[in-house]
């Protein structure tokens, strides 16, 4: 019971995303930080306003944490396609995976 | 990427690389920024010797140089967007008394001044300001300094206990540029890109003259 | 995780890499000791005695070598008296001679009086070797998480509490 619950919790704090989402993620945050680095510069140095900058550079950051760490539903669009256990292909009998046969 | 813990680990970790290299763009912006501090005047209005005691409970009696001075300067360049404050200061230099060290000399801050800029004004504490001086000195004009007959801030002394008739003294001004990040700068002799020279930041030589007798209660700041 | 305890080759790889940060973090720390010629070249800042330059946590960056010129009056040195562990961070105010033996005395610039009352007893000046830097660079903030840790140790309770969370909502 403890364990079911546990594994349910873990299932929401894990916040699994799909391979495709892991790629998509990975570019989202490299555009988002890096604009708002150049954006915050920019506006700072031709303002001549370094707390706008810093202002621009947090929000920035803060947006940058919010698109990433949650699992998105938009990052779980294409879910690995599983083989059906028991049918399908069977595994061939003499294949050797870290010197251990498997039957 | 997988799971939230290790995008978060990620996400952080690259913040702090992109963070590093902003600053290093905002300390590196310093070298692009023009810098052409202006000095009108620095002179004298009154040099004095009294004899007093470090502190109000010292038997030992020692002398001090008491100068007050006119500044007329503009470090208004000096203020970019990286700019925290700026430390102005005007020393007294005397050559050492015997000539045994050769160009050994004396240098003591005689006047100081936080000239906070406008993105660190919450940060200027008032409370260490000194009484009388707090109006003008702050400068708060963009560093725009003007002080008509400026008193001294420190009395100085030296660790012989003799100043009177002192000859060759200077003031000078100095500053140090703090920035909110990068380096720390201070005044400089030559021009280096587009910073220029501190020109005409030295007093003329003047003699410190010979004891005046009165009774100082203390000599309070030291 | 525990899983690797059981593969000794793979605990012994852990092992190396732990090690390997730790020592690479000590050979760049004691490499920037070398180049700076001061035994702490990075300190964080304490106290509020150089407000508004510098606030609690920032850090700071020091260098002890006189290539061009002496340090001189104005420069904000970082100095240890004999017997007080915590070295403060203060600006020379006067100095008298010339050479490891020229008279420095220093102040804080928030501070109303110098720091003669701070110096050993019987000490009235500092000498050059007194001084462990000079700061020549400056970073704001950055330092406060160690500030946090020293003033809240509770802090430290909770952090390991945040990492143990960590360890067990994750599957191996």
């Amino acid at each position: 019971m403890a364990e079911q619950l546990l594994d349910q919790i873990r299932d929401v704090a894990e916040g699994q995303i799909d391979f495709e989402g892991q790629k998509l993620v990975e570019l989202l945050v490299n555009v988002t930080l890096a604009l708002t680095a150049v954006v915050a510069f920019l506006v700072g140095y031709i303002l001549q306003d370094i707390k706008l900058a810093l202002q621009i550079g947090l929000a920035g950051t803060a947006l940058t944490f919010v698109i990433a760490v949650p699992p998105w539903p938009f990052y779980n669009r294409n879910p690995v396609k599983w083989l059906q256990v028991g049918g399908g292909l069977v595994p061939p009998q003499n294949l050797i995976i870290d010197e251990k046969s498997f039957r | 990427m997988y799971t939230s813990v290790v995008r978060l680990q990620n996400v952080f970790g690259f913040f702090t690389t992109v963070a590093f290299v902003v600053a290093a763009f905002i300390a590196a912006s310093d070298f692009v920024a023009e810098r052409a501090p202006i000095v009108r005047t620095l002179k004298t209005t009154s040099v004095q010797v009294v004899r007093g005691r470090p502190h109000y409970y010292s038997s030992k009696k020692e002398e001090y140089a008491v100068i007050n001075f006119s500044l007329d300067a503009d470090l208004s360049s000096l203020f970019t967007w990286n700019t925290k404050q700026v430390f102005v200061y005007v020393t007294a230099e005397w050559p050492a008394a015997d000539h045994s060290t050769t160009n050994a000399t004396n240098e003591a801050v005689i006047w100081d001044s936080i000239i906070t800029s406008p993105s660190a004004d919450h940060l200027a504490n008032h409370w260490s300001r000194r009484h009388e001086e707090a109006a003008q000195e702050r400068g708060r004009e963009d560093g725009k300094l003007v002080l008509k007959n400026q008193r001294h801030k420190y009395k100085i002394t030296h660790p012989s206990g003799k100043l009177a008739t002192t000859e060759n003294v200077t003031l000078r001004l100095h500053y140090n540029v703090q920035p909110w990040v990068g380096l720390l700068t201070w005044n400089q002799d030559v021009d280096y890109g587009y910073w220029k020279a501190l020109k005409n930041g030295v007093s003329k030589r003047f003699k410190l003259p010979a004891i005046k007798e009165k009774k100082p209660a203390s000599a309070g700041s030291r | 995780m525990l899983s690797s305890l059981a593969n000794p080759r793979q605990a012994a790889v852990q092992l190396m890499n732990f090690g390997l940060i730790l020592s690479t973090a000590f050979m760049m720390w004691k490499g920037l000791s070398v180049i700076t010629d001061s035994p702490s070249p990075i300190v964080v800042v304490l106290s509020g005695s150089m407000e508004p330059a510098f606030q609690r946590g920032d850090l700071l960056f020091l260098w002890n070598r006189n290539v061009v010129t002496e340090t001189s009056v104005g420069e904000v040195v970082v100095y240890s008296v004999k017997g007080k562990d915590i070295p403060i961070v203060h600006r020379i105010v006067r100095k008298f001679g010339k050479g490891p033996e020229a008279k420095l005395l220093t102040k804080g610039d928030n501070n109303v009086s110098d720091d003669t009352e701070l110096y050993a007893s019987g000490q009235d000046y500092l000498v050059r070797k007194d001084i462990i830097g000079s700061v020549f660079a400056y970073i704001p903030f950055v330092g406060y998480v160690t500030i946090l840790l020293s003033e809240h140790p509770w802090l430290k309770t909770v952090m390991l509490g945040l990492m143990g969370l960590v360890v067990v909502l994750q599957r191996e």
